[in-house]
Formats: structure tokens, sequence, C-alpha cells
């Protein structure tokens, strides 16, 4: 379960790809990106938690909307997750997924990017050898 | 990068590339450049201006002005003018931030007086205008509220204590553009938008504090129409937009025009340029929607700048009033408008996405405000926190040429990842600090990636748009106060 930056993407905004041996944690690679940019994740504790659940939808709708959803949880109730479980039925085209984190707190997190949005340039979830594998670019 | 030999000629600073260029080009592409410029363009201007060309009911030319990067579907920095019924309406040509764009208010105070008491002020705005990831604003409103707001912006916020009375008329459009529908909102983005009034969010947003740069006064009888009058005179600059409410609209949509373009059969070279007719319903939803980030976008810089009000009239115990901090303009640069223009040799209404572009209308048209309607509308364009900015001037030259439509801002050409392998954020406030230059920042690391020489020479962007005449050069604004999202 990793995930890389790919700087030379887009100059503005911040890129990455992620990359699991299963698809589940592939999308779990993903949302600690997301995290990743937008705080120091070591700063972050996981007080309370939060289900999700999307679909059915194909793999790119499903891995947009979900990330999408990190991004409004982040505006609309202050809260950044730091640990992900993610689910991922292939054949039904549904995501159930839980994650735990807390709301932010400007003295201890250490803050980082404001993330706007999920753009669609490179987005896409394929399986190359086995491993699952995505790139996203995000709009800063 | 571009070559300059690969395209045609016009002008030492406009250059034109043929239909013949690439199949399915259905207008030529123009871009705003002196060779210097065109040759340090990114090659994915070139791919994506000409992309753009291809689009269906796209007229006259597909433009790219002097700051064009790369952006999502179509450049940032791009033009793009479509017959209202056989054209198409992009999200991609207009960006997820829906009027980002800028504001700029005058004081009468002089630079002398503030310097002193620059951190003080500083310190203070930065307390009241939030800035950074997930804040929310102090200004609470209700749901019947947001609703009015997406319909009449600055209108409603001078109705409701939060506007001078020549407010609306110094911003675009009156400080609203009509045809907001507040019901292709999703409850998403109203969720994301409804706490963010009067927030300056984050990435390249800035608050500004500035002077008038004596040695940069290029036209003082205009700068004059727009009540610059002092050569070291404070202006305040204010560069955000819609926040989660625009970014929210722009993802939903996305998602809208992936389904719609099989739906019309139409097929794009990039997936970020999804669009539909402009007369579809789904053109239509979007129009409605993204009409109400525009508007959303308007009220959130006018909250801002009633904090700025009350920063300055606490810090130097004047009311705003008699510190004449009046606003002088408010333009967007991330916006599409129906708007009624001259081309083939005929008047018509056309809609004209501007992404990270800026309307530049010329002397006389009737939407200027009247106490400028003689000289042309103010333009204002955004440089890095260290280069500073620029207040210009709409042209007849742009009514001709560009749809009334010139540059907007520097542009990027270093990565955030790389900027921040050069500099660090508390090292490069310290080298401001020793400039003149007071910063406070959200984080750090934020300000590491928005450092000056992670951008283009604003000086060449705004010289260029000069020498072409879509914009005349007023005033360069030197920033000695800056927050940073």
């Amino acid at each position: 379960m990793t995930f890389r930056y790919l700087p030379d993407v887009a100059l503005a905004d911040i890129a990455f790809e992620a990359e699991s041996d299963t698809i589940g944690g592939m999308f779990e690679s993903c949302a600690l990106a997301i995290t990743d940019i937008m705080v120091n994740p070591l700063t972050l504790r996981a007080r309370s938690s939060r289900e999700f659940a999307f679909g059915p939808a194909d793999l790119d709708r499903l891995l947009y909307d979900f990330l999408t959803e990190l991004i409004i949880a982040k505006d609309v109730d202050s809260l950044l997750f730091k640990e992900f479980s993610v689910q991922v039925d292939t054949k039904g085209g549904t995501l159930k997924a839980s994650a735990k984190g807390e709301p932010i707190d400007r003295e201890r997190h250490e803050l980082r990017n404001d993330v706007k949005a999920v753009t669609m340039h490179m987005f896409g979830v394929k399986n190359v050898g086995g491993k699952w594998k995505a790139t996203v670019v995000l709009d800063i | 990068m571009a070559q300059a030999s690969s395209f045609k000629q016009i002008s030492d600073v406009s250059w034109e590339i043929p239909t013949s260029y690439k199949a399915g080009m259905n207008v030529p592409a123009k871009i705003y450049a002196t060779r210097k410029l065109l040759e340090g363009m990114d090659s994915g201007v070139i791919e994506q201006v000409t992309n753009v060309a291809c689009l269906p009911g796209i007229v006259r030319q597909a433009y790219a002005m002097a700051d064009a990067h790369w952006g999502y579907g179509f450049p940032i920095g791009g033009v793009a003018a479509f017959d209202l019924e056989k054209g198409v309406i992009s999200p991609g040509g207009i960006g997820f931030d829906i009027n980002c764009g800028m504001r700029l208010i005058r004081t009468n105070l002089r630079y002398p007086e503030v310097k002193p008491k620059i951190k003080e002020l500083v310190d203070l705005i930065f307390r009241l205008v939030p800035a950074g990831v997930g804040v929310k604003g102090f200004l609470k409103v209700s749901e019947p509220q947001f609703d009015e707001i997406m319909k009449y912006g600055v209108k409603w916020c001078a109705e409701n204590g939060q506007a001078w009375e020549d407010d609306p008329s110094h911003v675009e459009e009156g400080g609203y553009i009509k045809g907001a529908d507040p019901t292709k909102v999703s409850r998403q983005a109203r969720s994301r938008g409804i706490d963010q009034l009067g927030t300056l969010g984050s990435g390249n947003h800035y608050l500004e504090i500035q002077v008038v740069d004596p040695s940069r006064h290029f036209d003082s009888s205009l700068a004059k129409h727009f009540g610059i009058v002092d050569e070291d005179q404070v202006t305040v600059m204010v560069h955000c937009g819609s926040r989660g409410f625009g970014h929210q609209i722009g993802s939903d949509y996305l998602r809208v025009f992936d389904g719609a373009m099989k739906k019309y059969g139409l097929e794009v070279r990039d997936r970020e340029l999804a669009c539909a007719p402009f007369s579809s319903k789904e053109g239509k939803d979007y129009y409605g929607a993204m009409v109400c980030a525009a508007n959303m976008a308007f009220t959130n810089r006018q909250i801002i700048v009633q904090r700025v009000r009350e920063a300055f009239s606490k810090v130097f115990h004047k009311d705003a009033e008699s510190l004449d901090m009046h606003l002088i303009y408010d333009v967007c640069h991330n916006v599409a408008k129906v708007e009624n223009h001259s081309y083939g040799g005929a008047r018509s209404d056309v809609l004209v996405h501007r992404k990270g572009a800026t309307r530049s209308f010329g002397p006389g048209h009737a939407d200027i405000p009247a106490p400028y309607r003689a000289v042309g509308q103010p333009v204002i364009i955004g440089g890095s926190m260290e280069t500073g900015s620029y207040l210009l001037v709409g042209t007849s030259k742009a009514m001709e040429e560009t749809f009334g439509s010139t540059a907007h801002g520097s542009g990027r050409t270093m990565s955030r990842t790389a900027a921040k392998r050069e500099v660090r954020g508390a090292e490069l406030q310290k080298k401001m600090l020793d400039r003149g230059i007071y910063v406070k920042a959200a984080t750090m690391d934020g300000l590491a990636e928005e450092a000056g020489m992670a951008y283009k020479d604003i000086s060449e962007v705004v010289e260029t748009m000069d020498r072409a005449g879509i914009s005349k050069k007023v005033v360069a604004l030197r920033p000695v106060g800056n927050i940073k999202g």
C-alpha cells in the first residue's frame, strides 16, 4: 500500500500515483495521499469514525466519489482522516469504507494544502500485472 | 516548449496557428506573447488552445494570453467565445474555482503613515479573514439567505449592511450575473459553501496591502480616474473565488458532462474538455449553477473587504469612509458569460469563456461604471506575492480582437514540490521582511510554494498585453503586507 507524488504533472497542483495488491488497499492509499496533502498525518489522531458507501458504479466513478467525499468532509465538518478501511466489490461496483480521524485543530495539526477538487486529468484505475494502480491529479 | 517558427507571426507580440495545424480545428488559434514568452510556454498550451479551437460552435479564434500555461482542458490564460445555438459550454473553460477574481480598494493613506503599523494591520486582518485548510467564515447566513446570495451577490450585500452604496456598481456585472438557478446546485455544494463566506482559502490566493510604485506610474491621468492620486498611496488587493462551493459545482457537473458527451455525440480530445451544447438541459443547468458560484464569489470578496475596512478603521482610529476605502473595481478571471460583441461584421450575443483571463472592456461600454466609462474598465492583474501587481485599463482594441479580454496574472513556472525544495517558508518570510514585505501565512509550506521564483515575470506579461493594445498599463502596485492562504 503506497503512493508517490508526481511533481512534474501539474505545476500549479498536486498529482500522485497509488498502488496496492488489492483494490481496497489502492483506494486506501489514495485516501492517505489526500490526507498527506492536507495535513501532516503524524499530527492527526484517530478519535472519531465515519462510514461511506457508494455505487453501483464503475471503479473510476467510485474512486472519484470517495475522494470527493473526503474533501467535502474537510469543508463541511472540518474532519480530516488518518486511517482507512475500504472494501470494493468489483463485480457489483460498490464500495464500503470507514475512516478514522478528528476535527481540524489549528493549534495541534500541521496543516498543508487546501484541496479544491479531484480532476479528470490522467484520472483512472487500472490493474497492471496483478497490481491495482490509480493516478489522481488534485486541483489546489 | 513551443517553437515560434511553427506559427504565423502577426506582430512582435501576437502569433496565429492556422486551422491546418490540426485536424478538426474550426477556427484559428491566436497567442499573445513575445518570442521569449512564446518559446518559454509549455507545449501543453499549444496543444490545449488548438483543442479548444476544435470545439463545436466556437467563433472567430481561440486565444491564449501572455500568461498562458497548461490547465485542465483549456489552458489557463485562455479565452473562447461560442455561438449560443451551435456552441457549447465547458466547465474546463472556466475552472474549478468559479469566479476566482481580483478586487482592488484604495485608501487615502500614504505609505509613511502605514509603514509603522503594517504588522498590527496585517496581524489583525489575518484574524478577521480566515485562511487555510477547511476554514469557516464569521458571516452566518440561513439557507434562504444563501439562495439570495447565489442570485444577487453584492446587491444582497448592499441590502444587508455588508456593502457601501457604490460597491455593487464597481463590480463586474454590477455585483451579480443574471441567470442564477439555485435549484441546479447540489446539497453537497451548498453544505461546502454556506459557512465559507468571507474566507480567503489557500493555494495562490492572497490578500495584499500595496503601495503605488512611483517608478512605475505609467499614466497618472488615468490613475486619477480610478482614485489613485498619490505616488505612494496605499491600496488593498484581494485574490480569491467561490471556495468549496464553486469547487463542488465544478466537480458535480464534470460528472454530468462526462455522460452528456455521449448523449449529444460529442467527442473531444481531452476528458477535461467535457462540454455540452449551451442550449441543452445539461448546458443550461450548469450555467445556472455556475452563475450561483460566480455570485457567491463576488459576495465572498465583498465580505472580506468589509473586514479589511474594519481592520483599517481600528488600526488608524478613523472610520473607513474617512480613509476613502472605496472599491476601485472587482473583476472575474474564471467565468463564462453571455455578452454582446461585434464579430464577422455583425453584433451578436456569444458565450465568452475566460479561464485565467480578465474582461478588458474599452471606453464607452455601457457595462462600465459611469465614473470610468469614458476611459475604460479597470483591469487588475495579480503577480506573485514578491513581485507585485498591476492596474491596467481595457481598450477598444480588446473589443475588436479578443471579445474584450486580456491576461490575468503571471502563471507558475515551477511545481509546488520544486518550490519547497528551493526555499523554506520561514526563510522566505524573513527575506521578504528584509525587503519590506511583512507576510503572514496559514502554513509555512504554503508560503514556500508561492515564492516569487515559482512564477513567470509578471512585468513581461503586462508589457506584452500593453504592446498588443488589448489593455493599457496604469500603475504598478508593490506589496508591503501580505496574507497568504
